[in-house]
């Protein structure tokens, strides 16, 4: 196992830039995914729970 | 059926010349800017000459697209014709037809003099004018399954574009391609029999593709 | 068991809800032990020394753009074909991360070319490719986005989705025919770096983070989905009952 120095040899820009955006692209995703989805719950909390009720029934 | 289609739509085209017309100016319009951004260098001119030609063409049958559907839709025909029992697929094709001979065929033909503008020789100009002949038909076929996608739709013509323009490169390139291996002094075969390949390809699939489409968005 | 009633977005929705866990967690834990031995453990490369690490998330966002449009365009062609709202809401749902994916792998592509190339972006075939397939993705999301009738979103989606995946093969054909005919002889293509083993299961474990990841996120979205589009149907249902 070797430690990597964080310099990366002097590319460490190139790394750690790319991989910042892959994370912020990520980020990005799962942000707004969430907010989302918490319109969504509050949409349904309007509306009648026709979906998680019958979401629950067992019988097919 | 396929003539009557493509005579109701040129005399249709015919009373309304200045839509044509018009598409025909913003190509000679948008070809002549390039000199006066690039600069009149004569070398310069003629080695992106091709290039061009070509995005102007492409960029011209963009703004021609957006008739092709939308008028008969408007004011209910377009519904009228697919109740009838003819297969929609001639009727896509007439329509195709009539707007490649009213909106692209002009630009064909002035094709030459942007040419001499750009200071090619008779012999590119030629391969320019088949590469176009070739291409702009498929420019329409291709072009009309984004405007049945987008019939009716707010904002429609920018959204052809977004549809539409990423399916042209090809054409671009074996259109742009075959004239500038002119220019250099290559053979244009390859890229002509190639485009030559994607008509025939279009013109078999493209009808079939647009006619289902408009199934979907007049309904 | 009846599988079949899974087809119906109310009844997919809790068993979406269950599948969710099992993909995100082991996603997590792959990405932990990717990036581990993708920096700790692979060695320094011979001819481009530590700029290479860059592969492990580059490689893994173009297979994934390039493999989420596939999928994308089989579910919303199934969905068209069969009238299955689901698999066009799955079709939806998928759209989004893959232009996502396809974007980070321009960027990291960048990130990549600008010390091994000596430019920030460079038109091979590759990188050109990539980039028509993010306009495909965006022209796929403007459309669904701007018809405001769900099941003709669907249906004009499917059209452009396979329009545009026939086209796929025809346009990186073209533009490779391009690229060799232009080719300057001043850039030299990288060649791959000779895959050294620990480098290659780095890799490769990504590349199944990833995945995991797209699925998972792609369930929550169409959990999301389900319920924006069910809210009327569900309404209309307990009203006529």
């Amino acid at each position: 196992m070797n430690w990597p120095d964080l310099n990366m040899g002097g590319y460490g820009f190139y790394i750690w830039g790319s991989y910042i955006f892959a994370l912020l692209a990520i980020v990005w995703e799962l942000v707004t995914l969430s907010y989302r989805k918490k319109v969504a719950r509050e949409q349904e909390k309007l509306a009648p729970k026709v979906i998680s009720r019958k979401a629950n029934e067992t019988t097919s | 059926m396929l003539r009557w289609i493509v005579w109701r739509d040129l005399m249709l085209a015919w009373r309304r010349r200045a839509d044509a017309l018009s598409t025909l100016f913003f190509f000679v319009i948008v070809v002549s800017l390039f000199p006066l951004g690039i600069g009149p260098e004569a070398e310069l001119l003629r080695s992106v000459a091709p290039g061009v030609v070509w995005v102007a063409a492409l960029l011209a049958s963009m703004l021609s697209l957006g008739r092709l559907f939308a008028n008969d839709y408007q004011d209910g025909t377009l519904e009228q014709i697919m109740m009838t029992p003819q297969p929609l697929y001639l009727i896509v094709l007439g329509k195709v037809a009539a707007q490649w001979l009213t909106s692209e065929l002009p630009l064909v033909c002035i094709a030459p003099l942007l040419g001499v503008q750009f200071g090619l020789s008779n012999k590119t100009v030629g391969v320019l004018l088949i590469t176009l002949l070739l291409g702009t038909p498929v420019l329409s076929l291709i072009g009309s399954i984004g405007a049945a996608l987008t019939l009716g739709l707010r904002s429609s013509s920018v959204l052809i574009s977004i549809l539409v323009l990423p399916l042209y490169i090809p054409i671009l390139i074996f259109g742009a391609g075959a004239v500038e291996a002119e220019i250099i002094g290559m053979t244009a075969a390859s890229h002509i029999y190639l485009l030559g390949a994607v008509f025939v390809l279009a013109l078999i699939f493209a009808p079939w593709a647009t006619a289902a489409a408009l199934k979907i968005s007049v309904e | 068991m009846n599988l079949y009633k899974y087809a119906s977005p109310i009844n997919f929705y809790p068993l979406a809800g269950k599948l969710i866990p099992w993909f995100a967690i082991p996603s997590a834990l792959l990405f932990a032990v990717g990036l581990f031995m993708g920096f700790f453990i692979a060695p320094s490369d011979f001819q481009q020394g530590d700029a290479y690490r860059i592969i492990f998330i580059h490689v893994p966002a173009a297979w994934l753009g390039m493999f989420l449009y596939v999928l994308m365009a089989i579910y919303a062609g199934v969905g068209w074909a069969f009238n299955a709202r689901l698999a066009s809401m799955m079709a939806s749902s998928i759209s989004i991360t893959g232009a996502m994916f396809t974007f980070l792998s321009l960027v990291s592509g960048a990130f990549w070319g600008k010390p091994t190339w000596g430019t920030w972006w460079v038109w091979d075939a590759r990188m050109t490719s990539t980039l028509i397939l993010l306009f495909l993705y965006i022209g796929f999301i403007s459309l669904q986005s701007s018809i405001d009738d769900a099941r003709r979103a669907d249906r004009a989606g499917a059209v452009l989705a396979l329009v545009g995946v026939i086209n796929v093969p025809i346009i990186y054909f073209s533009v490779q025919w391009w690229n060799t005919l232009h080719q300057g002889a001043t850039i030299r293509i990288l060649q791959k770096p000779t895959i050294h083993g620990s480098m290659l299961w780095s890799m490769l474990i990504m590349l199944a983070a990833c995945w995991l990841y797209s699925v998972a996120v792609v369930l929550v979205r169409l959990r999301c989905t389900i319920l924006e589009r069910e809210q009327n149907a569900a309404r209309f249902a307990e009203a006529t009952v």
